[in-house]
């Protein structure tokens, strides 16, 4: 099986939808001759076309209002979006045009919009961030955030084939640091539905993208004093996988959500209070949340380091927890 | 005599690497690096009026300062419409307005939620314009232009079903007023709250057709307020930048809410601004039927031949306020009373009647036909149900069962490949 860095998987994956289904096609600022920012669409003008490869002025309003009117007639665009923190330059055509076209008036939005977002690589406030939550709030959108490349090709292609609008957050960080096996044949991964990272007994860690690697890498650290950490990948936020969330917490009773986004209004506190409303009674201990804290992401590498989760933060309230 | 302002795009211009012109240059040289560029101006008169902010009696209020004593001209003959035609549109107008004062009525007998916006005096713009489209062809319509959503073939009861939020308005009773549309037979993009953003989205539209080999006008409008959003440059951009084939009104109506059009830019025409998009600019009298249908028209021709998009700037007066609520006692008195000289439903009817197109007992019938059409729309639109209040639920997500999407026009366009075109295959579904 071939292995496949997470940033490979993707591209893989569009590519093989846009040979599957003529409908789709890309549309983003860089992404015909330059390859995309971060060389995702690489070699695709070459093979699809420029029709098909569309590069667009500075105007990220009029790529989704223009990906939306194209889904309108059928065709199913993957909008491009340079960083995914630009996202709040198109914020009113997302939020008010394309979240609520099926409620109010029948119409689906079949489009994806895809980007980098995440920090962890000294990109200060405006290449670093994770606006996840502003999606996750407004009904209509799908969110998604893969951690795995497996994941990142499934999803993708599922994201595409979905008729609702699906906002497809990539970790810059996973990139081209993680390499695993991803299979040559077509396959998707569902939308809506959490993964078992890693099985364990103890403590449940609920969390996504980067942060399922810390989980991870604070997990084999415990494992050594006899602490089994269960890891859930949310791998959609919206909707959420309320069944996963509850039956983990229904093994393990005791839970930590982890986000790299800032505290106020990330997932964390969403899913405490699903916790709340579906398994309290399995709880033997307080919801723990461990989240980036509220403010910008800093630039400076020692200021980001201070910003962002880390392992040793994991390590340190699943032994505080464990222990409660 | 139309003066027209002779202004040529100049193409050698455009390989000069300096182009500013020589400071107090008059000499008889022409000078090579000075651009001229052309706005057609189809008008048969050009009021010229400026509306400022002044103090007067411990208040501050508007004032008109210019000439508004000219007399009404002509409708300017059209280069298209036949009597057939002529006739459609009037009786669409007909509609228009009698459908906004029964809402009005509606309004007043306590039988419509939320407001009633009204495009009084604007009929002639949004019934003509939406009469050049054709079937395959998209329409975006705003607040004001009802009129061509009746063109484009909802009824006045669907309109009036959207005021009276009833379960049987096009979107069940889920959002109010004009914001409404159809994907799969009247080609209708329904509009948001917020301005310029259907701009983007029917420019989206022509690329998505043209992706699937075919070049179709999409026809969408903007105030003189909207257009001052960024969104609405975005949008136009991208459409001229990509040669699709928008025909953008922009609806000159000299009043955006209570703010005047002297205090949204400082260009003198908004048809100027179609250089700044390198697209063709043309003026019309919003008032003139003939005139805006001929504009509509020949930029929905030009579309069609995947020549790219086409900015109308349509000058007439929005003749209430922005909504019933709205008394619009801003306006200065002189303005109104200029613009109702020119309303374009008695100017079309009498140049029907001097035509002979129409006889004084054939408009009586036909204004007897819309109103008892109408009346019977009232009657059902007012007899029909509430929405169930469960019925708020559902549908925020389009799942597998509610819509087959599938290209509008026929198979998109791939290139040919060493591993020949591209064919549909089957999904293993890994679960992991």
């Amino acid at each position: 099986m071939p292995q496949l860095t997470y940033l490979e998987a993707i591209r893989q994956g569009i590519w093989e939808e846009m040979e599957r289904d003529p409908s789709v096609f890309c549309i983003g600022e860089d992404i015909g001759i330059y390859g995309g920012a971060f060389k995702v669409t690489d070699g695709f003008i070459d093979h699809f076309g420029a029709e098909r490869v569309i590069d667009t002025p500075i105007a990220e309003s009029a790529i989704v209002g223009a990906a939306f009117g194209a889904s309108l007639t059928g065709m199913r665009p993957v909008a491009e979006f340079q960083f995914m923190d630009f996202i709040g330059c198109a914020f009113n055509q997302i939020v008010n045009m394309v979240a609520k076209a099926h409620y109010r008036w029948g119409a689906p939005a079949p489009l994806v919009i895809r980007g980098p977002s995440g920090g962890n690589v000294h990109g200060g406030p405006f290449h670093s961030q994770n606006p996840e939550m502003w999606f996750v709030h407004a009904p209509g959108l799908k969110v998604v955030c893969p951690a795995s490349a497996y994941d990142a090709k499934g999803l993708i292609k599922a994201a595409i084939r979905d008729n609702n609008p699906v906002i497809f957050f990539e970790h810059k960080y996973l990139y081209r640091r993680i390499k695993e096996d991803v299979p040559a044949e077509d396959y998707i991964v569902p939308l809506g539905k959490a993964r078992v990272a890693r099985e364990g007994r103890d403590l449940s860690v609920i969390t996504y993208a980067a942060m399922v690697h810390v989980a991870l890498e604070a997990a084999e650290i415990l494992a050594k004093e006899g602490i089994e950490l269960e890891v859930i990948d949310l791998r959609t936020l919206s909707p959420l996988d309320r069944e996963a969330i509850a039956q983990t917490v229904r093994k393990t009773s005791k839970v930590i959500l982890l986000q790299e986004d800032v505290r106020s209004g990330g997932i964390a506190g969403e899913i405490a209070a699903i916790i709340n409303e579906e398994v309290f009674d399995s709880l033997d201990g307080p919801i723990v949340r461990i989240t980036a804290q509220d403010s910008p992401v800093p630039f400076s590498p020692p200021q980001e380091e201070y910003f962002l989760p880390k392992v040793s933060d994991v390590v340190r309230e699943a032994r505080q927890l464990k222990a409660y | 005599m139309v003066k027209k302002k002779k202004v040529v795009p100049d193409n050698s211009a455009r390989h000069r690497s300096n182009g500013r012109g020589q400071p107090g240059a008059q000499s008889s040289i022409p000078n090579p690096s000075l651009r001229t560029y052309r706005i057609l101006d189809y008008r048969l008169e050009k009021p010229s009026f400026k509306i400022h902010q002044i103090r007067k009696d411990g208040e501050v209020r508007y004032e008109v300062t210019g000439d508004l004593s000219a007399a009404v001209p002509p409708i300017r003959e059209s280069k298209y419409l036949n009597k057939k035609q002529s006739l459609e549109i009037y009786r669409w107008m007909l509609l228009n307005r009698k459908m906004e004062t029964a809402l009005e009525n509606l309004y007043k007998q306590g039988k419509v939620v939320g407001g009633v916006y009204f495009g009084l005096g604007q009929e002639a713009c949004s019934c003509a314009s939406a009469y050049a489209l054709r079937e395959d062809d998209w329409l975006g319509p705003m607040i004001r232009n009802q009129g061509s959503m009746l063109v484009r073939g909802f009824s006045a009861r669907d309109i009036m079903m959207q005021y009276m939020a009833k379960a049987g308005s096009p979107t069940r009773g889920r959002d109010a007023s004009s914001h409404f549309g159809d994907i799969e037979k009247r080609n209708v993009v329904a509009p948001i709250s917020t301005l310029g953003d259907l701009i983007p989205v029917l420019a989206g539209v022509a690329l998505g057709a043209r992706l699937q080999g075919r070049d179709i006008a999409v026809m969408t409008y903007i105030g003189d307020g909207g257009q001052s959003t960024g969104v609405t440059y975005e949008g136009l951009n991208f459409a001229a930048v990509q040669d699709l084939g928008l025909v953008l009104f922009v609806e000159n109506n000299l009043w955006a809410y209570s703010t005047p059009a002297d205090m949204q830019f400082r260009v003198k025409d908004l048809a100027e601004r179609a250089i700044a998009y390198g697209i063709p600019g043309v003026i019309v009298d919003g008032t003139d039927v003939c005139q805006v249908y001929d504009a509509a028209h020949e930029a929905c021709e030009r579309a069609r031949r995947g020549e790219g998009p086409t900015l109308i700037e349509a000058k007439m007066m929005r003749m209430k306020g922005h909504a019933i609520h709205d008394a619009a006692d801003y306006v200065p008195k002189p303005l109104f009373e200029y613009w109702r000289k020119r309303d374009p439903i008695a100017r079309f009817e009498k140049y029907l009647l001097s035509k002979n197109w129409l006889s004084s007992q054939e408009n009586e019938k036909l204004i007897a036909g819309v109103e008892r059409e109408l009346e019977a729309d009232r009657d059902f639109a007012v007899a029909s149900p509430m929405p169930q209040p469960e019925s708020a639920g559902g549908g925020v997500y389009c799942d597998t069962s509610c819509h087959e999407i599938k290209p509008r026009y026929g198979a998109p366009k791939v290139r040919l490949t060493k591993s020949g075109i591209a064919t549909a295959r089957e999904t293993a579904v890994h679960l992991k």
